[in-house]
């Protein structure tokens, strides 16, 4: 099967690749060449796939080509070193130290803060405080449900922080979704607890994103690891939290140190093209990829483990049950998270 | 005396110039962003930037508003409103101060053209480059708007100016934009009139945005036909079935000619727009020497605040040559 993007509604659509091959035979092509093409029995498929084209205001038909409309340049860039920072809560470290001052100087655009053990509203203030002047956009935190945080609570403490644009509620009594701040800030209430960041990484249709950031990012680089940085429970910087190697600890290492190290940046050059599964996988550029838990650990460039999609059946099975990945759960010690 | 790039902007509401300066930052190129806010800080005029420390401006705003207010001690309707008119002229006569100050070369756009320019001289300078305008006129009586009538089905009424924003008493806000004239609603057309800039409204296929950076043209296709609420202005905007934008590439000839005008207006910088008609023929609206370009910029992916950023850094390093 394909995929045809819509980046700017933010919409996918899943084809059957016959569709596509007509539908890039029309780049060049007028209608009637094209029902010439194929055949005249193939008129009334043809014209369907216009018919949907122009029903999802994908397209439009006219008397002419019109070359003028060209192709969208996919480069990718940013104006930061690191984009998005993933921070395991520890009330120990201390988040104003030179290293995450140096860090938010950076015009980190997206921040996770996430709280495994119960943190009062109090405790969070304090912390948002730290990132308080920074260009930060958005926050996303993950926190333990507790009764102190019901929703009028939160309501008032998300409008305090504007930046803070969503929130997990984990360990909750039910799962729903709920909205706060007129709407804008979505809330999920997740049943099961989050006290670690082994059941990360899970690649689901819901998690498939189609928009400009991802697909372009997604041709050059890796888009689950590319300029991004984690700070675990313990002080060590990683790529994400689920990455074994760690590139020293916030209060002995320097910013600098880390973003120089190539070993900080390898995984962040790895392409889905490169990718063994990922490569011919139609939802590879709408897709967040995994690099810390893989199909084969010895291989950083097998699939993520976590993802039950076989692009060569285009079907969806139960990733946990596959014989083959069987090993590489009991490597990472997911066992106990799974089941 | 180490020169830096000098932005003019404001403090608040400007996206395009934060993202410019952040990529100036990243790209460790020295910049000075002077806000219009800024100056109701200054403590003497020897404060401000000076000719022999900056080596290119990008003048992008003025204000985004005056940091406080200021009021009559007796204040009634209309002296409220001629002391807004004269505080904003007071702003002006030291804010374009730096107009003078700053060698002209410098800037990026030429200011005093950038503030004073006129729409029918814009339209006039796109004829003389060969580029096609809508017929446009200026008049103030309905047996004018009556004859055209004759000649061109439908027109359209806009202001010789820019658009302005009203507030009723009760605080609605009302948007200004683009009508429709055509025999039906004659009618409603008074005798006499204030005098009105009219065009011949040109049934469009698509809307084009086009941002010039010295030379180059980056375009945009907007698709706003198929959707009633934006059918004669595409800022009319429908959040539920937002238009259609997609990069587009101009015709050569097209581009050079647009080019020929930029720089007969001295300009290396600024939106323009045109418009497609059904048989797929140009016609050039406007220049808008300071119009948002992250519009075209994102949808597009063609990371303008970047490129901009990149052509203020080789300006600057070019001027530092000449200095040395």
């Amino acid at each position: 099967m394909s995929l045809l993007c819509d980046l700017q509604m933010r919409k996918f659509y899943h084809l059957p690749n016959d569709t596509t091959e007509v539908l890039l035979f029309l780049q060049q092509h007028t209608i009637e060449e094209c029902i010439a093409h194929y055949g005249e029995d193939n008129r009334e498929a043809i014209t369907g796939y216009l018919d949907f084209l122009i029903s999802k205001e994908l397209g439009f038909t006219d008397q002419q080509l019109l070359p003028e409309l060209t192709a969208l340049d996919l480069s990718w860039d940013r104006y930061s070193d690191i984009t998005n920072v993933i921070i395991e809560y520890n009330e120990n470290i201390d988040y104003s130290s030179a290293f995450f001052r140096q860090l938010f100087d950076l015009h980190i655009q997206g921040l996770e803060i996430r709280c495994y053990e119960s943190i009062s509203l109090d405790q969070l203030r304090g912390l948002l405080d730290v990132f308080n002047g920074t260009t930060m956009r958005f926050i996303k935190l993950v926190l333990p449900y507790s009764n102190a945080l019901d929703l009028p609570a939160m309501d008032k403490f998300v409008k305090a922080y504007p930046p803070v644009k969503s929130l997990l509620l984990h360990s909750a009594p039910e799962d729903k979704q709920e909205k706060i701040f007129e709407g804008t800030v979505p809330v999920t209430f997740f049943t099961r607890p989050i006290n670690s960041c082994l059941g990360c990484g899970e690649i689901r249709s819901n998690y498939f994103v189609s928009n400009m950031e991802l697909f372009t990012e997604s041709q050059h680089f890796n888009t689950c690891l590319n300029r991004k940085l984690s700070i675990d429970a313990a002080g060590y910087v990683r790529n994400c939290p689920s990455m074994r190697e760690h590139f020293g600890h916030v209060n002995h290492t320097a910013l600098q140190e880390v973003l120089d190290n190539q070993a900080f940046q390898r995984y962040g050059k790895i392409r889905k093209e490169e990718i063994a599964t990922c490569k011919d996988c139609e939802f590879r550029h709408v897709c967040t990829d995994c690099r810390a838990y893989v199909e084969d650990p010895q291989d950083i460039y097998s699939r993520p483990l976590k993802c039950g999609y076989d692009p060569y059946t285009n079907t969806w099975e139960d990733w946990t049950e596959h014989p083959l990945k069987q090993s590489a759960i009991a490597l990472y010690g997911l066992e106990k998270t799974i089941r | 005396m180490s020169q830096q790039i000098l932005i003019l902007s404001q403090s608040h509401l400007e996206g395009t110039t934060d993202h410019v300066c952040q990529w100036l930052h990243h790209l460790q190129i020295p910049y000075l962003r002077l806000n219009g806010e800024d100056l109701f800080r200054l403590q003497h005029l020897s404060d401000l930037p000076g000719n022999a420390g900056v080596s290119t401006v990008w003048y992008r705003r003025k204000i985004s508003s005056f940091p406080a207010k200021y009021t009559l001690k007796q204040p009634d309707f209309s002296t409220q409103y001629t002391l807004k008119r004269f505080l904003v002229d007071e702003f002006n006569g030291l804010h374009s101060f730096l107009f003078y100050s700053i060698d002209r070369h410098k800037w990026l756009n030429d200011p005093i053209s950038e503030d004073y320019l006129n729409k029918l001289h814009v339209l006039a300078l796109a004829r003389q480059c060969g580029i096609n305008t809508p017929f446009t006129d200026v008049v103030t009586s309905k047996t004018a708007i009556a004859q055209l009538l004759d000649s061109y089905p439908e027109l359209i009424v806009k202001p010789l100016s820019e658009c302005i924003f009203l507030e009723d008493t009760e605080g609605g806000r009302y948007k200004m934009l683009t009508e429709t004239i055509s025999k039906e609603n004659l009618r409603t057309v008074p005798e006499q009139f204030f005098p009105s800039l009219i065009q011949e409204k040109i049934t469009k296929k698509f809307e084009i945005r086009t941002f010039y950076l010295d030379g180059d043209c980056y375009s945009m296709a907007i698709f706003s036909q198929n959707n009633r609420k934006t059918k004669d202005d595409f800022r009319n905007y429908d959040h539920q079935r937002p238009n259609r934008t997609v990069p587009y590439q101009l015709p050569a000839d097209l581009a050079s000619k647009l080019d020929q005008l930029m720089k007969s207006l001295r300009f290396k910088t600024g939106s323009i727009d045109l418009m497609v008609d059904m048989q797929g023929n140009y016609h050039f609206l406007e220049i808008n020497p300071e119009g948002q370009f992250g519009m075209v910029s994102y949808p597009c992916n063609y990371y303008l605040e970047k490129k901009l950023a990149q052509w203020l850094s080789k300006q600057h390093s070019h001027e530092k040559e000449i200095c040395q």
